[in-house]
């Protein structure tokens, strides 16, 4: 027994070991927000600190306090902040009785954070850079009349022929190959912000100035960046922010929960983990605030070009069948069912709520015994389906939850996960075949089209790997998205509705709910009051301010 | 019966062992004692090695009866969920996962004996089933490293010249790597797109990839023992008496080689079971080994982990599973080792 009683006491010392090294990594470092002019702020760090390039949320939040686009977004709460105000540009444009042509003038006088003049040009070499860099918002600029010619010349410098721009007057003149109202609200992003020329290069950087109430200072790219108020800038309407400085770190998700918690840090960029959020919500309810922002829709995709789902009767059997109840609780409660593929966020633009919806309540039970019936009679009974989802949580749970309604109604199902890396690229690519599973979009900008054209369009299946999962347009939404183009959406909002609605009744996809993002303050912070959160870029730091 | 303590003593024994059997058998001589007896007899005495091999046995009957337990007790499978269910408890109705997606704790009754997981599925039928798989796993890896290595080991060490040199470089290679990275390597491209050999095609999700990663990563652990074993047993005259009878390469190898290699493959087993165990749930962890929705010890750590705030036993249950099955094969192992080569415990001692 000797024996036994030193492998225990092995044990014993490997868990005492173990449990040392977790209160070890749970201790942080000692670096409390006590001072009132600075917010120190916890994140999962930017994918990237050059303005074109960046796509994540965490990136946003950020450098929209570094980098101000000819138009900019409200900073404003709710409905209010998904409005075009000017930013560097002294009015919003003027726009062409053909709705071709916007012409912006700079304000005169403007400075870069390092004290350079902004001159009119700047902008077209930021729209260079954004293209020839292919940052992830670079097929936003495809419409501007000369860009696919720049391209093919691959000379970062040649001309674009569709930007000109007078640096005397600061005038800019954008021509369009078509008319398209997604255009002021796709340079309204940090990506087509103006960047001075003599220090953009055409390779990524992050050291590039730009105008915002901030500068960002990296103290190290993977861990630590600082933003520090921009002395002298003022842009009418931009506000210059509650705060001299942001210290933002990286830390992981329960970490920075932790340090939220014990007022280590003023603000997390992420939700608390599935496991906290419980924990939070209730013992933290005056610092913290769930949102459908930015404006997102969780739904599962079909692809129409493979059975079963090629039959209306099986997707439709599907929409019946999904409980999104149950999903919720897979969400940790941060899930707004829904019959709609629009967010609530394009209220006035598009979002109107399908009521009745065709499938039943969304916030009820599902209807199994007709989803059933439907698939028994579609003669596709016992087919095996492969449902696909990711490695990201709670998505692996979600997957799984697919593939127990597609046994529950009559096939034979099996999962398959991926890397979250790779998932996308792979699910979007015709050659994987990919029947049905997990997807999401979160909106870029405010504006239905760029809803229903890189998930539904015809548009969207001529690149591959394409986010239009369901390898199959609807009609109705390409005709849609061709007649509305023109159009500002908030004046022709019932025919988005009208688009949702025939993709909701054509099941082309099967839609379960909206994710409710979190903010969590420090008790410092003045959440009634500044809360900072915005359709756009989740929080808006600029808002933020600390209890009187 | 005389003792010279200076001769050479037998099978390794040492003289208080001899001394024993001779009391024991009277004068009857000893040579006709196997060494298996022999090593049976040890094992017998030690009574820790046995009372962890009987756990082990528990264990595994228990997972073996994961069915009954799912059909007659739980009344559930290991997929099925039961996110929108309540159920009667302590007469007062309860949600299996809350609104704010918090599952229900151990229960201690039938149904959710151990408590339900995000998924709403019974963590004690997914528990056994679990145990299935990562035995199953065991089992299956273990047989193919012991398997490769008693192939590799012998060849190499009988044959010699470019053989051994091959088989001993591709080992060479493959020994160094870091075996969880190899495996994470391996499992991710294989979990995507299967495997696909000529005609032999595998599913990503079958159960086959973790085992054949696990199976053959640690083979050379067992090959180049071996090696050197059978490198001292070729010169012995046993060998050079088949040889002379005109017995060929192979008979030589399987029917007088590898029987005398048969206490170190005995001894390597259970610890290379543990090993895959181990291995099998350190991958499925990560997610490179048991892919879901099946369950295993090591996947379901790996979703429990995520819940270590509001449901710590969902992974603290399969990670106690875990560790009391490798315990009991690695105390069951050292118990066999001992029984086996007395020597080796001599050594340790020293």
């Amino acid at each position: 027994m000797g024996k036994v009683r030193s492998s225990l006491v092995v044990f014993g010392l490997a868990a005492a070991g173990c449990l040392g090294l977790v209160a070890c990594g749970s201790s942080s470092s000692d670096n409390s927000s006590g001072n009132k002019n600075e917010a120190k702020i916890g994140s999962v760090l930017p994918d990237s600190y050059d303005p074109v390039l960046i796509q994540t949320n965490q990136a946003n939040q950020a450098l929209q306090l570094v980098y101000t686009g000819l138009v900019t977004y409200n900073h404003a709460y709710g409905a209010a902040g998904a409005k075009l105000v000017p930013g560097v540009a002294e009015a919003m444009p003027t726009i062409s009785a053909d709705k071709k042509t916007y012409t912006f003038k700079i304000r005169p006088g403007l400075k870069y954070s390092d004290g350079e003049p902004v001159v009119a040009s700047d902008f077209e070499h930021t729209i260079k850079r954004l293209t020839y860099l292919g940052g992830p918002y670079s097929s936003f600029s495809s419409g501007i009349v000369g860009v696919p010619e720049y391209l093919k010349t691959k000379n970062p410098n040649a001309d674009i022929s569709g930007i000109t721009s007078n640096d005397k007057t600061g005038e800019i003149t954008v021509k369009l190959t078509a008319p398209d109202s997604k255009f002021l609200y796709a340079i309204a992003l940090v990506s087509s912000a103006p960047t001075p020329a003599a220090k953009s290069p055409f390779k990524s950087s992050t050291t590039i100035p730009g105008i915002g109430a901030y500068t960002i200072h990296i103290l190290n790219p993977s861990r630590e960046f600082v933003l520090t108020q921009t002395p002298g800038f003022n842009l009418p309407g931009i506000p210059k922010g509650n705060f001299n400085k942001f210290d933002v770190v990286k830390e992981s998700v329960p970490q920075m929960t932790q340090d939220v918690i014990d007022n280590k840090l003023d603000f997390m960029t992420e939700d608390p983990t599935g496991d906290l959020l419980p924990q939070v919500e209730a013992k933290y309810k005056d610092r913290f605030r769930l949102a459908p922002n930015p404006p997102n829709t969780y739904w599962f995709f079909l692809n129409q070009t493979t059975p079963p789902f090629d039959k209306l009767a099986v997707r439709q059997a599907v929409n019946y069948a999904i409980d999104s109840r149950a999903l919720k609780r897979i969400f940790g409660g941060r899930l707004q069912p829904t019959c709609n593929f629009l967010p609530p966020g394009y209220a006035g633009t598009g979002y109107k709520k399908i009521d009745p919806c065709p499938y039943g309540d969304p916030n009820g039970p599902p209807n199994i015994a007709k989803a059933k019936a439907l698939v028994a009679a579609s003669g596709d009974k016992g087919m095996t389906v492969t449902v696909w989802g990711n490695t990201k949580d709670p998505r692996p749970a979600i997957t799984e939850y697919l593939r127990s309604v597609m046994v529950a109604i009559g096939f034979k199902a099996k999962t398959k996960i991926l890397d979250q890396q790779v998932y996308f690229q792979t699910i979007g690519d015709k050659k994987t075949k990919a029947q049905a599973g997990f997807t999401d979009w979160f909106s870029d900008f405010p504006h239905p089209g760029d809803y229903f054209e890189p998930n539904l369009s015809a548009k969207a299946l001529a690149s591959s790997p394409t986010f239009n999962f369901e390898f199959k347009s609807n009609p109705v939404v390409d005709k849609g998205i061709k007649d509305l183009a023109a159009a500002d959406p908030s004046k022709v909002a019932d025919k988005w509705a009208a688009i949702d609605k025939a993709v909701i009744d054509d099941a082309d996809v099967a839609v379960y709910g909206n994710e409710l993002s979190s903010s969590f303050f420090s008790s410092r912070m003045d959440v009634a009051n500044c809360s900072g959160l915005s359709p756009v870029y989740k929080s808006d730091w600029s808002l933020f301010c600390l209890k009187k | 019966m005389a003792i010279d303590p200076a001769a050479e003593l037998p099978s390794g024994l040492d003289v208080e062992e001899i001394v024993a059997l001779a009391r024991r058998d009277g004068d009857k001589p000893i040579t006709g004692v196997a060494p298996s007896r022999l090593a049976l007899r040890r094992l017998r005495r030690n009574r820790g090695a046995l009372a962890f091999g009987a756990l082990f046995v528990l264990l595994v009957a228990m997972c073996l009866a994961a069915p009954l337990y799912a059909k007659h007790v739980a009344h559930t499978d290991a997929y099925e969920n039961h996110l929108t269910e309540t159920i009667k408890l302590h007469g007062k109705v309860t949600d299996v996962v809350s609104d704010s997606g918090v599952a229900i704790g151990p229960t201690w009754h039938g149904r959710f004996l151990l408590g339900a997981d995000e998924s709403g599925r019974d963590i004690a039928v997914r528990l056994l089933y679990g145990g299935r798989t990562s035995l199953e796993i065991g089992f299956a890896a273990a047989a193919i490293t012991i398997l490769l290595g008693i192939v590799f080991g012998i060849l190499a060490g009988y044959l010699g010249g470019w053989v051994d040199m091959v088989i001993s470089r591709v080992m060479d290679v493959i020994w160094p790597f870091p075996t969880v990275l190899l495996g994470v390597a391996l499992g991710t491209a294989l979990a995507v797109g299967g495997l696909k050999i000529g005609p032999l095609e595998v599913s990503g999700s079958s159960l086959l990839i973790p085992i054949l990663i696990i199976g053959v990563i640690p083979s050379p652990y067992m090959a180049r023992p071996l090696r050197g074993q059978v490198l001292a047993l070729r010169e012995k005259e046993f060998v050079e008496a088949a040889r002379a009878q005109g017995l060929g390469p192979l008979r030589i190898m399987f029917s007088e080689i590898l029987p005398n290699l048969s206490s170190t493959i005995i001894v390597f087993a259970p610890l290379m079971v543990a090993n895959a165990i181990l291995l099998e749930a350190g991958l499925s962890y990560l997610g490179a080994g048991v892919q879901a929705p099946t369950p295993s010890w090591g996947t379901m750590i790996s979703v429990g982990v995520d819940h270590m705030v509001t449901g710590p036993h969902q992974a603290i249950v399969p990670g106690a599973m875990l560790v009391l099955t490798v315990l009991a094969l690695n105390i069951f192992g050292d118990g066999v080792r001992d029984a086996f080569d007395p020597r080796a415990k001599v050594r340790t001692v020293k």
